[in-house]
């Protein structure tokens, strides 16, 4: 178990440096616009060499590299330069990220009632009408662009309860739209994997063994199938978690939330280098430490992971 | 074992399925008398209704299954009519208990094999924690798993597939039912480790005195393992008798083709015989002997009309019309009267 987690971890390290390196590389290819901001017109050629010298970027790459990762070690992303000049970036997520973490975390905890709910529910009804219901929905939210659910919600929805269609944190009522926006994808893949894994495991032989022994069908539903269909989603727990605190992007801009998704449209749009790159860097971590909790928490809860160091059966 | 009284009586017991909208008839109008402390095989081949049948004493039927008719009398109670959990919940484990086929799906990976021999221990014993833990200790180590205590915290992954069939058992014996039915018990394991299993079987029946059924396809464990035989075929019982009389002086010309098949009883030179045709449909009525299309030997009244059981001997029935005294005398093939002889039995006797 705990060489198996160091195992990852050491795995997940590296995968990091590796996506560390290619976002630097590929920030490269950007115009250099983004290095001046409003200045850009007004400088001439030298002026602006003079100043990517400056900012160490006509450096050899490899020179680049060495410093970018020195500074990352010691949690410097650098400065903003157009969005708002010359602040730390450290500084500008600072105010961010509370937004984008209550969101996301309101997201996740009504998503992860809402959907395993729903798929134990669906499981039970199989081919019933919560199934079909179930079914419809979770069809519908993978079918329609959530763009268009997300519109829709934020024109209709707000009109009939009369909720404000802007976010404004002194507004509580101004919270819930956005929260719930959020959660309707995880929702969706929730019910999904939980119904799924619990039809696996209902049709399976220990289930009848169990039935064979004098269990009532209760107990075997809550020890043996909802803990054994949770194993698999332990997997993606974690990065669904994450990525739902992350894949704010659309909603945050939606509602003018001045969280962290918000501001990644907005600097890619005003073409401010740095702190694009740090927000990519935020993202795929994210997703990284995702994927290894993930892996961890099913080690954690299945014993037959660790059969890959010994022989299993003897 | 006529002296012996009898357990569980199922009376034309017929078992119905829905499938996509149509409705088949798996068990058709079978009976069966269980004698107490005696150990019956049930034959026959793929889709007989051997599982079928035994899985209604324990009503533990498909979804889409039900008993459309008929009685299975067990201590005094008709289980045919048993409908809710709390009817069953009497009945498993406690009374009647089952071994299936595969050991390998039958455990749950995620949880000990201590826990999961526990919580049959726990549900029908009434002990305590470590009280049971005792217990179940003490149960793997009468189905011959070794260190026991070591085994008891170990997942079903770090079990052979032996090893598992014993845990199995184990769970199956735990709560010391009357009867215990196996359904092939023993096909999913190579053959060194199936006579080790059907040994610990014989072991366990003695010293809990349980009264067993083994469902097989294998024809050549079951004189090892049982005192009776029972031949299913299409949902029936043809014939049921001693081991001897079944397999010596068979009587339908299904269990004649079914010994014809053993490769012990193949005659030297000629191909070993395979049953023609197949099975019927079960969604349609059968009409008269349900082997007759696939019997060369069927007599025109077997297309016609069901027989009804004829007695051989006090112990030995089969339903065949060959045995009406006013049938025209049919030979067995040459294997059956090669048995028949070898009983110091001739067919003119
Ligand atoms: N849930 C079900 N739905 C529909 N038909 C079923 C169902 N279960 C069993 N049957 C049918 O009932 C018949 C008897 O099946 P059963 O499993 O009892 O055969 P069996 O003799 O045990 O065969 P095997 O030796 O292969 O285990 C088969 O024709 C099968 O298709
Ligand atoms: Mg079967």
């Amino acid at each position: 178990m705990l060489k198996y987690s160091l195992k990852r971890l050491a795995q997940s390290l590296v995968t990091l440096f590796i996506i560390i390196t290619v976002v630097f590389l590929l920030m490269r290819l950007m115009p250099e616009e983004g290095y001046f901001g409003q200045a850009y017109e007004k400088l001439d050629e030298a002026q602006r060499e003079a100043i990517l010298t400056g900012m160490g970027l006509r450096d050899p790459m490899h020179i680049q590299l060495k410093n970018f990762y020195k500074s990352l070690l010691v949690g410097d992303l650098g400065k903003s330069i157009i969005y708002r000049p010359k602040v730390p970036i450290a500084e500008i997520l600072k105010t961010k990220i509370p937004y984008s973490l209550y969101f996301g975390l309101t997201a996740v905890v009504i998503s992860l009632i809402a959907g395993i709910s729903l798929g134990i529910i669906m499981a039970r009804s199989k081919s019933q009408i919560w199934d079909k219901l179930g079914t419809g929905y979770i069809v519908f939210i993978n079918a329609v662009p959530a763009a268009v659910y997300y519109l829709f919600l934020q024109l209709y929805v707000t009109d009939i309860f009369k909720l404000p269609i802007l976010f404004k944190p002194d507004n509580t009522a101004s919270w819930i739209l956005p929260a719930i926006s959020m959660s309707l994808g995880s929702t969706a893949a929730y019910a999904m994997w939980m119904r799924r894994y619990m039809v696996d495991e209902l049709n399976k032989d220990y289930v009848k063994l169990a039935r064979a022994k004098g269990l009532r069908n209760k107990t075997i539903m809550v020890k043996h199938i909802f803990r054994n269909a949770f194993v698999p989603m332990a997997q993606y727990l974690p990065s669904t978690l994450l990525y739902t605190i992350s894949g704010s992007i659309y909603i945050e801009s939606l509602y003018s939330i001045p969280g962290m998704g918000g501001l990644l449209v907005d600097v890619i749009q005003r073409q401010d280098n740095t702190v694009v790159q740090a927000l990519v860097l935020i993202y795929s971590s994210i997703g990284i430490i995702g994927l290894f909790l993930g892996d961890v928490l099913m080690a954690m809860f299945d014993p037959r992971i660790n059969l890959q160091k010994k022989g299993g059966a003897r | 074992m006529t002296d012996s009284k009898i357990i569980l009586s199922v009376k034309d017991l017929v078992v119905k399925f829905r499938l996509r909208g149509r409705v088949l008839t798996a068990i058709r109008e079978a009976s069966l008398d269980l004698y107490e402390g005696e150990s019956l095989a049930i034959v026959g081949e793929s889709g007989s209704g051997k599982s079928v049948f035994t899985k209604t004493f324990m009503g533990l039927l498909d979804g889409n299954g039900w008993v459309d008719f008929g009685e299975i009398l067990y201590g005094g109670e008709n289980l045919a009519k048993y409908k809710t959990e709390d009817d069953w919940i009497k009945i498993r484990g406690k009374n009647i208990a089952m071994v299936f086929q595969d050991p390998m799906t039958s455990l749950n990976p995620l949880k000990t094999i201590g826990k999961q021999v526990q919580e049959t221990v726990e549900l029908h014993q009434c002990l305590k924690k470590e009280e049971a833990k005792k217990a179940v200790i003490e149960i793997l180590n009468d189905v011959g798993i070794p260190e026991p205590e070591r085994r008891y915290n170990q997942y079903p992954h770090e079990f052979s597939g032996g090893m598992r069939q014993r845990v199995v058992i184990a769970i199956a014996v735990a709560c010391k039912p009357k009867i215990l039915i196996c359904d092939e018990p023993t096909t999913a394991l190579d053959v060194t480790i199936q006579a080790q299993i059907l040994g610990l079987l014989k072991r366990l029946k003695k010293k809990y005195k349980l009264t067993t059924i083994y469902i097989t396809h294998d024809l050549g464990v079951v004189a090892n393992v049982a005192d009776r035989i029972a031949v299913m075929y299409a949902g029936d019982i043809v014939e049921i008798g001693n081991c001897e009389e079944v397999f010596y002086n068979a009587q339908h010309p299904y269990t004649w083709a079914l010994l014809s098949s053993l490769p012990q009883l193949g005659v030297k030179g000629k191909p070993l015989h395979s049953i023609k045709g197949t099975p019927p449909n079960l969604f349609h009525k059968i009409k008269g002997d349900a082997f007759a299309p696939r019997n060369p030997r069927a007599l025109k009244i077997d297309f016609v009309e069901k027989p009804p059981y004829f007695t051989v001997s006090p112990t030995h029935k089969a339903k065949t019309w060959l045995l009406d005294p006013r049938a025209p005398k049919v030979e067995p093939p040459e294997s059956i009267e090669i048995l028949r002889k070898q009983w110091g039995l001739s067919k003119d006797a």
